[in-house]
């Protein structure tokens, strides 16, 4: 049931627990501190508070558009927060929004919408009022913003999408004769096909075909629902996640490819964890690379020579791959003054026109003006993969699942043991039919 | 332990009418506190408690889903809380031993007769004074790769790197070896305080018996210490068993390897904040402090039993 | 070498003595040891800080960057001050660790006093409720005690941060305690003066009670000042965060600037290290005193 905030009267065990222990305590608190809160700071001026979770590239480029936002509107106030990536950033922001007094604007994955809209922590946006700020819906892909919706409403403002992509090493490619006559990677369809390139590169490198990361809370995830979705698996949770409808045939093929990458073909090491795989990649020790397209400026900054394309179509039925979306999302305040919401609207309009700026961090953008620009066209290697906005799988929508989440790390644990070889791929498809019963059976806190 | 003797032997006149003004006094002086006391450590208590026979969320309204004990049973199969028990147990078994015989040792040494005390004073326990945070960034910046002080050095006696924040194997151990350092001086500080206790005819008596130095801080010194030894032992097992700051600061500022470190502070942190489960985050809560109570009741049985030994 | 505990120094026995200066000089060279290994991480830390951004991850590691001495600059510093955020969490800090502070103070020599010499009936009741909220550790109330003051519409304000801190049975302890260990006769003289009980505790108690005020005082501060779990669970609002929880919380946006990271640090640290180093004694016997009373 969602929650609207509780300042409008809610629950009845609510209003006795606070009107037992309020008067006593309010009237100490009050006593001693004349009642100071975070708004008798506040100044006339207009603020917007904003949080987000970008470091690195990411947060460089995020200030290169907050920039532009406080250039053309000098008179509010924009305070933009980092906090560490991750569950800590998203504790924090429904912590805030329980307690009533979150930032106005604030960072999040829409796979984590599930866990935020049904609870009330987020406000709906009227269309007609995205509208006049330049970002109705006809300024996004129909299924980019339908992603963003939760019982009918617009909760969450789209700033791009962020896929799993595959990355190749020029030099290795071609010296593996790999690439066609136009010096672009020969397209590359089935396993056999795939397995078969990623060992000729590792002929040339001598040491792997492919740099992957196995040993991480999120990587094979991000693989087997890629290889999942493209067998064209069923959802592997009911629409209300109360059961699992795994396809454990298809999820089990999934699995079988990533152990031959590591086990049989060896063109990959079960044990590189994120920063060694992207060593490897830079060090011209693998000849492909496949993560998300959010490292492209890491090998551009470093001269590699190197191309990116979508994730190979390796299963045929369905050419998706897995991804996420970053959006604008506004918290549900106590109470709110109209005049913060516009200013709120005006800030993420002002920084969906400047994502060409994001953009070259790889993402791609959400906003279809920037989008269809030549300028985003003419950015390559990153625009190679722009089509697939569209068709990508994003994580199964339940309260337990998303980015980050408990979910996708333990199911991750499952598919590196499997790629180790501790485990059969039979046994890790038992163990995350297991996870995901365990979670699906915790009675729902949303 | 504390005797109410103190005014007792006060002779206020007990008349009736004159004891309901004592009493109308007394209830008076202790009042504010008590307010306080009540509204914020013993509802907090009730709170917990009856939250945790619910489904109860962070961001429901009420209480949610009455699940009788299925919150207890839960707990009792679910691997990450046996994870972080143990997290927590190992983090006290490693860090208070090291930290109790460290400090004991240095407060020995500090006790003789030598120069500059204020000095080792000064380096032992300004750590203590810092932030937990303050803290977790030092360390984490001794313990990068390559750059790292740590690091570098061994690479330059020809050793090899260690990841001190990442491997699983280590990651404990940094957070051990960082604590101690953090938390050394305020057991040190105990023990200086307890050597000073010690009367000096004592010292006197052993020369004249010409005891040795070793001998006198082996069977004088050191069972002298022993109030001092069951405090300094049971507030660093309290404080480690309760462990949050510098592992939660460390993994999510410093990548510290989170599997192999998670507490169980930790995890109820995670339960009932991130994943909103305040109910199930509770029970969690009561089980452990159950297991801190039979700790401690132990522990002092055990102290008491020896005293009278 | 000066000698002014521990060692006997015994003339006629010239061999034992020798064998004991020497022990004390191993002693003190264990100890001297010892002691710059623990000040390593803290000049390590600063070191950093006052580094050029550009030489903060040279291999391998130098103390002195390229260029000497005059290389060393305080730009971290201006930068990380400048950035905001920890003037305010400054002010934060010291605003609720001085009315916690204050709070305890009062309200734990009251109960303490109350609870010593004014034999009201059912005392024993509540000395032994308060003693039993020593043993429950402040961390595993953070659900309930969020839950709390969600309630009472206090996470992130000053009311959220401070309330809970206020509620420190150990003060009640020791002032009790305290109280217990006085003669009588002062306060008998003052109750044939016909002087209220309340008079009695301000004017006579709490001027005794000197040593232990600042003991109490000094260690509440202290811990309250550096007590990262409850405001960290309490505020989320960077606006109100405290100087323990913001420097670990809010991250900069432009990835690594380890010299900054480092500045943040030190200036964190810095407020009680000051302090720290000009009441050295008073700190570490009023921590002491607390902690073995406690």
């Amino acid at each position: 049931m969602p929650r609207r905030r509780a300042y409008a009267g809610s629950g009845a065990s609510l209003i006795s627990r606070r009107s037992f222990l309020g008067g006593v305590a309010a009237a100490l608190g009050g006593l001693m501190l004349g009642g100071c809160g975070v708004t008798s700071l506040a100044a006339e001026r207009l603020v917007v508070d904003f949080w987000n979770l970008f470091g690195g590239g990411d947060g460089a480029r995020l200030d290169e558009m907050e920039r532009a936002f406080r250039e053309s509107r000098p008179e509010v106030r924009l305070n933009s927060t980092t906090l560490a990536w991750g569950a800590p950033y998203y504790t924090k922001l429904a912590m805030s929004a329980v307690g009533g007094r979150p930032p106005d604007v604030a960072i999040l994955h829409q796979s984590r919408l599930a866990a935020y809209a049904p609870a009330g922590l987020l406000e709906p946006l009227d269309p007609q009022l995205l509208s006049e700020f330049d970002m109705g819906p006809d300024s996004f892909l129909p299924e980019v913003l339908e992603a963003s919706r939760y019982e009918g409403e617009i909760y969450a403002i789209p700033l791009d999408t962020h896929p799993f992509v595959q990355y190749y090493n020029t030099d290795i490619c071609k010296e593996a004769g790999l690439l066609g006559p136009d010096g672009e990677l020969k397209p590359l369809e089935g396993p056999d096909a795939v397995i078969d390139a990623l060992k000729r590169a590792k002929e040339v490198t001598g040491d792997l075909g492919l740099s992957f990361y196995p040993a991480d809370d999120a990587g094979p995830w991000r693989l087997w629902y890629t290889l999942y979705g493209q067998l064209d698996g069923e959802a592997i949770l009911s629409p209300d996640a109360r059961e699992v409808t795994l396809d454990e045939e298809k999820a089990l093929r999934a699995v079988e490819f990533m152990v031959a990458l590591a086990q049989d073909a060896e063109v990959v090491r079960a044990n590189i964890d994120y920063g060694g795989s992207v060593a490897q990649f830079l060090s011209g020790r693998a000849g492909f690379h496949w993560n998300g397209e959010w490292e492209v400026t890491t090998y551009l900054e470093a001269d590699l020579p190197f191309s990116m394309l979508p994730f190979p179509n390796v299963f045929g039925e369905n050419h998706v791959s897995q991804a996420d979306r970053h959006t604008f999302v506004i918290p549900t305040q106590s109470s709110r003054d109209p005049r913060s919401m516009e200013a709120a609207l005006e800030f993420i309009s002002s920084m969906l026109k400047s994502s060409l700026i994001w953009a070259k961090g790889g993402h791609i953008p959400a906003y279809l003006p920037v989008a269809n620009s030549d300028e985003y066209r003419e950015l390559k290697p990153q625009s190679n993969y722009a089509g697939v906005a569209d068709n990508v799988v994003i994580d199964p929508i339940a309260w337990f699942s998303g980015s980050g989440s408990t979910m996708e790390q333990r199911a991750s644990a499952a598919f590196q043991s499997a790629m180790a070889g501790g485990i059969s791929p039979r046994q890790a498809v038992v163990r995350l039919r297991t996870i995901l019963q365990e979670l699906v059976n915790i009675p729902k806190p949303i | 332990m504390v005797a109410l003797g103190g005014a007792r032997q006060t002779k206020y006149s007990t008349k009736p009418e004159a004891q309901r003004r004592i009493d109308l006094a007394g209830f008076l002086f202790v009042l504010p506190f008590l307010v306080f006391y009540v509204a914020f450590l013993v509802w907090p208590v009730i709170l917990g408690l009856r939250m945790s026979f619910f489904n109860w969320s962070l961001v429901g309204t009420g209480t949610g889903q009455f699940l009788g004990v299925s919150n207890y049973g839960e707990l009792f199969t679910d691997p990450d809380f046996w994870s972080s028990l143990w997290h927590s147990i190992l983090f006290t078994l490693l860090t208070v031993p090291l930290l109790t015989l460290l400090s004991l040792g240095f407060a020995l040494l500090a006790n003789r007769a030598i120069p500059a005390r204020w000095f080792f004073r000064l380096s032992f326990f300004a750590p203590y004074v810092l932030p937990s945070s303050v803290m977790a960034l030092i360390w984490i910046w001794m313990y990068q790769p390559g750059f790292g002080l740590i690091n570098s050095y061994l690479t330059q006696l020809g050793l090899s790197e260690v990841s001190w924040l990442t491997d699983p194997q280590v990651a404990m151990i940094s957070v051990v070896i960082a604590t101690v350092w953090w938390q050394l001086g305020f057991s040190f500080v105990l023990y200086l305080a307890g050597l000073q206790e010690i009367p000096r005819e004592l010292y006197d008596a052993a020369a004249v018996d010409g005891a040795s130095s070793l001998e006198t801080t082996r069977f004088i010194t050191i069972p002298l210490l022993k109030r001092t030894t069951i405090l300094v032992v049971t507030l660093a097992v309290f404080a480690s068993l309760n462990v949050f700051d510098q592992i939660y600061i460390m993994s999510t500022s410093g990548g510290l390897d989170y599997q192999s470190t998670r507490s169980l502070i930790m995890y109820v942190y995670e339960q009932g904040f991130t994943l909103y489960r305040v109910g199930y985050a509770a029970a969690m809560t009561y089980v452990f402090f159950v297991l801190v109570l039979v700790v401690s009741i132990t522990g002092f049985v055990f102290s008491n039993r020896r005293r009278e030994a | 070498m000066t000698s002014e505990a521990g060692v006997p120094e015994t003339t006629n026995k010239s061999r034992t003595y020798r064998w004991d200066s020497l022990l004390s000089w191993l002693a003190f060279g264990v100890l001297l040891v010892a002691a710059i290994l623990w000040l390593i991480p803290l000049l390590w830390a600063v070191v950093t800080a006052l580094k050029p951004e550009s030489q903060t991850t040279t291999v391998p590691i130098t103390w002195i960057p390229e260029g000497g001495i005059s290389a060393f600059t305080f730009e971290s510093f201006w930068q990380v001050l400048s950035a905001g955020g920890l003037l305010r969490w400054y002010f934060n800090s010291a605003l609720t660790s001085t009315v916690i502070t204050v709070a305890v103070l009062l309200l734990t020599s009251l109960a303490g006093f109350g609870l010593s010499r004014v034999p009201f009936r059912g005392r024993t009741v509540v000395f032994w409720l308060i003693i039993a909220g020593l043993i429950v550790p402040p961390q595993i109330l953070i659900i309930p005690l969020f839950m709390e003051m969600d309630a009472l519409g206090f996470v992130d304000t000053y009311q959220g941060i401070i309330l809970p801190q206020i509620a420190s049975p150990l003060g009640v302890f020791i002032f009790k305690q305290f109280f217990d260990g006085i003669p009588h006769e002062l306060e008998e003289a003052a109750i044939v003066d016909g002087a209220s009980r309340f008079r009695i505790y301000w004017q006579i108690w709490m001027p005794l009670a000197r040593p232990v005020i600042a003991a109490v005082g000094i260690f509440t501060f202290v811990l309250s000042w550096n007590n990262f779990i409850w405001p960290f669970v309490v505020v989320t609002n960077t606006d109100m965060m405290t100087i323990p929880v913001g420097l670990a919380t809010v991250q900069s946006s432009y990835g690594l600037r380890y010299a900054d990271i480092m500045a943040s640090a030190v200036l964190g640290g810095l407020p009680l290290l000051v302090v720290f180093l000009f009441f050295q004694r008073q700190i570490v016997q009023g921590i002491a005193s607390t902690g073995l009373k406690g």
